[in-house]
């Protein structure tokens, strides 16, 4: 009986043994790793979505050229990508029901969200319910961070109450100096505009210098801001602040030259972030001498990894030349900038598993720097190693710009010159 | 007389039953959840819609307007009243219908008016909700986040019940007196009200129950989804969707609105995913076709022969 036992157990051992055999061994390599992407052709959120989108795609094709990634959890092995896109049209609706399609459908191995935060925020619930790491490119919005959701980092924009605090640093102190006492700000209702609205006039009251003396949100679909310019001049401030969209942006500084009205400062978001798009509607003249955000585009970081910003922007322009439809600026950083995050992912992983993603991506915070700064994540997944400098259009030549960064004194490359 | 209009609501019935059955096995076989929930919302919201319009001749082109009262509804109650789901949804239903009892003078408006009146009061409803002044009471334009009560499988069901209680609504409108009354009132008020029917009582009902339907969408939409902006839950494209599937399908049937979401938004979504750069062209051809051939719906290919349709 006891031997009957006994070999009934060596039975078992051996057996176990090989079931945990082919466990232990490398799994077998996929023939291709799939990427799910949406992105926007038409509608609002197409001028900050298709950049993102060409610039991913440079990416995919940089990456396959090469015989796609390697990953160490394959034996070094290089595994093309297959990238899987759709189009959103800037429909939140139809973004829900494609997010859904990718993870469900497609079975994707990575999955990236459209960019800005109203499509972003759609596929944040759909994500987290089907353990679905999602590589959040530009979706600043406070609500989708939390330290109970693992399945979310934000690729390239900072946080939004990251984004403007160099703006009053520096009203608060060389504005301040120049006679600059008060400022009205003007913003679109919106996640991301809003909240950099809350924080400047947080930061304004806390500081008790520069006085805020007009505060007005608007709806993102302003087209016309001639009457809020009047208004704002009533009020007399030194600065002027409009947070929005490239749209609003282009609507408020065409509006603003033909009214007449100057101001000492005024700062507007995408004068600078997207440049080129901007001078291609409003004319340098509308726009020479504004503040606005440093972006990467026109900063020069030292990348450890992929293009620098001058290689890149010469790859883009040979790719999607002058007249192609899109413009080159911070969101088509951000696009190669999120294939560089990926690409790291990918070779240090130690599995395709959502969570091992997770923890591939996260191991890359504070160590990775690309031609958008370091990128650094906060434990929840929102960004928050990118700074972003507050820098002037000053003319560089006849109907030419060139974006000094302004402030901080240590990121500085020129200095702020202030209207009479 | 009595047993052949028996057998058409049996007849009725079946579909309707048939079609929820189909909807709810539908989870199983199929993944893409969200897309099969989108289904039952616009299936739910075409016969709501054919409640008013099939059976009264009044299109609310604003009938968004219930329907974001209801994700509103069922988002406060949550948020601030801090209620289970199932009891948000009676706020949900709540909301739209205060909403209706305020918009009831609409109804002294007819056609084209009434249409852009309705869609005017659902803009102005939107412009409140989504007032950056009111970020403490509805997050104003910075959208709502549910997380707390995210339950995809039990809003599916929800919705899957709410679809079939307002098909059995519609089956009920289409063999009961009431029923016959609304189209009385339709086809011509004044004769209706000659023959002793109370128009003003007939409509506020068709109206308040189609209002009533939206709602309870609405709040299980918010519940489903969780998180979403003023902008998703006034989308104009919500009360164009639904009109278009009734009108192509063909109003004061049951059938005509559910061929209308099978075929319009199946083909939607075939060429959304597939070739979403030919669907503008795709799906505006189909129309125009349709308005040119059968301005009555797909359903007057039948009933122009004399064939009765469900």
């Amino acid at each position: 009986m006891r031997s009957k036992l006994l070999a009934l157990g060596v039975l078992a051992a051996s057996g176990i043994a090989m079931a945990r055999a082919p466990a232990q061994a490398q799994p077998a390599a996929p023939s291709q790793i799939t990427i799910g992407e949406l992105y926007a052709s038409s509608g609002p959120y197409a001028s900050i979505s298709m950049p993102v989108y060409n610039a991913f795609k440079m990416w995919v094709d940089e990456t396959n050229a090469k015989g796609g990634v390697q990953m160490q959890a394959f034996g070094n092995k290089r595994i093309p990508i297959k990238l899987i896109a759709y189009d959103d049209q800037s429909s939140t609706a139809t973004a829900a029901t494609l997010y859904n399609q990718l993870i469900t459908q497609d079975h994707v191995d990575l999955l990236i969200a459209d960019s800005g935060s109203v499509l972003t925020s759609v596929g944040v619930p759909i994500a987290r319910e089907h353990k679905q790491f999602l590589f959040d490119v530009s979706g600043t919005g406070a609500a989708f961070f939390s330290d109970d959701n693992p399945y979310i980092a934000l690729m390239a924009d900072p946080v939004s109450t990251i984004w403007p605090h160099y703006i009053s640093d520096y009203l608060n102190d060389e504005g301040y100096k120049e006679g600059i006492r008060t400022v009205a700000i003007l913003y679109s209702t919106n996640d991301f505009t809003g909240t950099q609205a809350a924080a400047l006039k947080g930061f304004f009251e806390r500081d008790k210098k520069v006085k805020v003396v007009y505060y007005q949100g608007v709806p993102t679909n302003t087209s016309n801001y001639t009457v809020l310019i009047n208004n704002i001049a009533a009020q007399n401030p030194d600065a002027v602040l409009e947070l929005g969209y490239v749209g609003n942006d282009i609507a408020f500084l065409r509006n603003l030259q033909d009214s007449g009205n100057q101001f000492r400062f005024v700062f507007t978001i995408y004068g600078g972030t997207e440049k080129e798009e901007i001078e291609k509607n409003v004319g340098v003249s509308a726009v020479a001498n504004t503040f606005s955000y440093v972006p990467a585009s026109n900063y020069e970081y030292k990348p450890e990894i992929g293009m620098t910003q001058t290689e890149f922007r010469a790859a883009w322009e040979k790719k999607y030349p002058s007249g192609s439809g899109v413009a080159f600026g911070a969101n088509a950083i951000y696009g190669y900038m999120t294939g560089l995050v990926i690409q790291r992912t990918l070779e240090t992983t130690k599995s395709l598993d959502q969570m091992a993603i997770h923890d591939a991506v996260f191991a890359l915070s504070g160590k990775l720097k690309t031609l958008d700064g370091t990128f650094e994540l906060r434990k929840d997944g929102a960004q928050i190693g990118e700074v972003t400098p507050l820098g002037q259009l000053q003319p560089a030549g006849k109907d030419d710009l060139k974006l000094v960064a302004v402030y901080p004194p240590d990121l500085a490359n020129g200095k702020a010159v202030l209207g009479k | 007389m009595h047993s052949s209009r028996t057998r058409r609501a049996i007849l009725d019935a079946a579909i309707a039953t048939s079609v929820v059955a189909v909807m709810g096995i539908a989870r199983g076989v199929y993944s893409n959840e969200l897309m099969l929930f989108n289904f039952i919302m616009f299936l739910t919201l075409s016969q709501g819609l054919n409640i008013i319009y099939g059976f009264t001749g009044y299109l609310p082109f604003g009938y968004v307007g219930f329907f974001g009262a209801g994700a509103y509804g069922f988002a406060l109650a949550v948020m601030h009243l801090h209620l289970p789901a199932f009891a948000a949804m009676v706020c949900a239903g709540l909301a739209a219908l205060v909403l209706s009892v305020i918009l009831l003078p609409l109804l002294r408006l007819s056609g084209a008016y009434f249409a852009i009146a309705s869609m005017a009061a659902a803009q102005a409803l939107y412009e409140v909700i989504a007032n950056p002044d009111l970020e403490n009471v509805t997050k104003g334009p910075y959208g709502v986040s549910l997380s707390g009560v995210f339950a995809p499988a039990a809003s599916y069901y929800l919705a899957l019940a709410i679809l079939a209680v307002t098909l059995m609504l519609v089956v009920w409108l289409r063999n009961s007196r009431f029923g016959m009354s609304l189209q009385a009132i339709r086809d011509d008020s004044v004769s209706a009200s000659m023959a002793g029917i109370s128009v003003v009582r007939g409509r506020t009902v068709a109206w308040t129950l189609s209002a009533v339907i939206a709602g309870l969408v609405g709040g299980v939409f918010a519940w489903h989804i969780s998180v979403f902006y003023p902008d998703t839950a006034f989308d104009l494209s919500v009360s164009i969707f639904a009109t278009v599937f009734l009108l192509f399908g063909g109003a004061t049937t049951l059938v005509g609105p559910l061929l209308g979401v099978f075929i319009l938004y199946g083909v939607y979504n075939v060429i959304g995913i597939a070739v979403p750069q030919y669907f503008q062209f795709t799906y505006g051809a189909l129309i125009v076709l349709l308005v040119l051939f059968l301005p009555n719906g797909l359903v007057s290919l039948l009933t122009s022969r004399g064939i009765r349709v469900p």
